[in-house]
């Protein structure tokens, strides 16, 4: 290859070079690069969200966490089991709220010892072990479900506990065990939602279902659940891959930034959404082939045209050089 | 490709070259290869060309389409390419052209031409010009109603004015209306008047973001004492830089974030913009709750709801 032509082919292979790295992204990322790393200055900005989160305490005490609509997540259902005195689940045809079982709770101090009680503080209350309280979330009241959605999605216990927001990763505790620290800091201030059980969502009206993520759920997460960037190094995660509890669990207890849904949404809309979720946003149907992580109009573009563009400057080159 | 030594070769005109001369040769050293090679690109284009036919007659995904239809024409393509390039004559060759310019007497002529003689034509024919002209005129002035007809339906009062009123319900997209009761704190639903979820100036202009931040009344400016009561706050959904909807909640930072242009709303300060473009805060809608329970509006937006226009910047 003479020097000439090698030089004529360093614009068209970089343009493709850059175009295929960045399609290999998303290709693999399926949306994961809306959820930015840790940023460059994670202490400043932790204490901006300590700030905030410490005034969202002042004005929202965890106990107003109840819905007084029935069937909307609350104790308030049609089917409520006791059981020694105590509710162990309610719920109704759409979705069961399962208290998690009591001979779990020593087994749920032990791990809340150990995984928990550093940042969270020994009583569950925010208060750490220096003392400072304000720093960290008080964790009584919130209910089962909260503390379930935190540990069983891989936020919980955090990576680093500066960062802006706990991002989505691999589990360190099992199912049972997320259940057993969720058993024994409900037993300090018992309250619900439960962990939900979403009946079936392959059988929910996805219609319905899709009406509603419209509604509530694509202003942040996308309309295709890629997830996408927010305000002030928050973003709202990717939809792909969760299960149907931690999605009833996330949109009943609103964790983190995202809103709490209780008595604006019924347990039937709820399984609806849930359903939705899991079929059409995880198994989407892409009749081009490639759904490019499903981040919209832009992002697709430009990888039509930058690849296009790439490719047709090779065959441009190719073409004219005559010698 | 060109790895042949490169001989400096001045173009010749490719009318006078003859047969034997070099610049008729093919670029390709072995043609006979060459020749081969582009065939069996060309075959399996012709291939790829064939199995979209199969494809399509069996109804295959549509990525089968592509990728067989792709195959065909990118073969077939540098087949022919490759052709012209390694196998026709190597060239380079030139073509004079000629001058562009006329010559002054011919250009003398065609003025005379067109302004006297087809001046004196036309003229002679007063009536159809006058017609024409007229033909023009009406043209030119109904070419202009699209200005007036289909720029849609005049605003009217939805400038300033929306369906809520005194004892206006707030119910859902469903048409449920909100009790008290229903919303968690930190909880958000999209909310409508009663009767109005489901039509045009419901979805345009009426939509509204019903968030409760605390169980207590909230005043989020000075003169709005009565307006959050049980801390439900209700503000328009239109955002006040280019009228999207503003349905990003974040409850830890109670912002409302617009998904166009990331414009910030303080929702505990008035909905003022603390980021991003919107130049106002986001109106707010006056609230109570009724003797059963249920949130009701106390009257309209006490100012014009999404973007500004031409009296209101």
């Amino acid at each position: 290859m003479s020097a000439s032509l090698t030089r004529r082919l360093i614009l068209p292979a970089m343009v493709l070079g850059t175009t295929l790295l960045s399609g290999l992204a998303l290709f693999s990322g399926g949306g994961a690069s809306a959820e930015p790393g840790t940023t460059a200055e994670p202490l400043v900005i932790s204490s901006k969200v300590a700030t905030a989160q410490s005034q969202v305490r002042a004005i929202a005490p965890p106990a107003a966490y109840q819905t007084g609509r029935e069937n909307s997540g609350s104790a308030n259902s049609s089917v409520q089991v006791y059981k020694n005195g105590s509710l162990v689940s309610y719920g109704n045809k759409h979705i069961t709220y399962v208290a998690p079982p009591k001979d779990l709770i020593p087994l749920g101090e032990a791990l809340y010892m150990q995984n928990c009680a550093s940042c969270h503080g020994t009583k569950a209350n925010g208060v750490a072990a220096d003392n400072t309280p304000g720093g960290y979330p008080n964790l009584r009241g919130l209910g089962p479900a909260t503390i379930d959605f935190w540990i069983e999605s891989g936020r919980m216990p955090a990576a680093d506990p500066r960062e802006v927001q706990a991002g989505r990763k691999t589990p360190k505790l099992s199912t049972e065990q997320a259940h057993a620290i969720a058993a024994w800091v409900n037993s300090l201030s018992p309250a619900t939602p439960y962990i939900p059980i979403v009946h079936s969502p392959g059988t929910a009206d996805t219609s319905d279902g899709f009406s509603l993520f419209a509604l509530n759920c694509a202003a942040c997460h996308t309309i295709t659940g890629g997830g996408d960037a927010l305000a002030k190094n928050t973003y709202a995660p990717s939809l792909r891959n969760i299960p149907s509890t931690q999605v009833a669990e996330a949109i009943r207890t609103g964790p983190g930034n995202m809103p709490r849904f209780t008595g604006n949404l019924s347990d039937e809309q709820v399984r609806n959404i849930v359903g939705y979720v899991t079929g059409n946003i995880q198994h989407p149907v892409n009749p081009g082939g490639f759904g490019l992580g499903g981040l919209g109009p832009v992002a697709e573009g430009f990888i039509g045209l930058a690849l296009g563009v790439g490719i047709l400057a090779l065959i441009g080159f190719w073409i004219g050089d005559r010698t | 490709m060109s790895d042949a030594p490169q001989e400096e070769r001045t173009p010749v005109s490719l009318a006078t070259a003859t047969s034997d001369d070099p610049h008729m040769q093919p670029l390709a050293r072995d043609p006979e290869r060459t020749e081969r090679l582009i065939a069996i690109a060309m075959f399996f284009g012709i291939l790829g060309i064939i199995g979209f036919g199969v494809a399509y007659w069996f109804n295959a995904d549509a990525w089968v389409y592509g990728f067989t239809m792709g195959i065909g024409v990118l073969l077939l393509g540098f087949g022919i390419t490759a052709w012209g390039k390694y196998l026709m004559p190597k060239g380079p060759f030139v073509e004079e052209r000629h001058e562009l310019r006329g010559t002054d007497e011919e250009r003398e002529s065609l003025a005379a031409a067109v302004v006297q003689r087809g001046g004196g034509i036309l003229g002679r024919r007063k009536l159809l010009g006058g017609v024409a002209g007229l033909g023009l005129a009406a043209f030119g002035i109904v070419a202009a109603f699209p200005l007036v007809r289909s720029l849609g339906p005049l605003p009217k009062k939805t400038l300033t004015k929306t369906d809520w009123r005194r004892g206006s319900y707030l119910v859902d997209s469903t048409g449920r209306p909100v009790h008290v009761d229903d919303l968690a704190v930190g909880g958000i639903v999209t909310v409508f008047p009663k009767g109005y979820q489901d039509t045009e100036s419901g979805q345009a202009v009426d939509q509204t973001v019903l968030i409760r931040l605390t169980t207590e009344n909230f005043t989020t400016r000075p003169g709005r004492e009565t307006w959050g009561p049980a801390g439900y706050v209700a503000y328009s959904k239109l955002c006040s830089h280019l009228g999207c909807p503003v349905g990003l909640y974040e409850q830890q930072l109670q912002s409302l974030v617009c998904p166009c242009h990331q414009s910030m709303f303080d929702v505990t300060n008035g909905c003022v913009p603390t980021f991003g473009p919107a130049p106002r805060p986001l109106p707010q809608l006056p609230i109570y709750v009724d003797g059963r329970g249920y949130v009701r509006a106390q009257s309209d937006y006490k100012e014009p709801v999404g973007p500004g226009y031409w009296e209101r910047s």
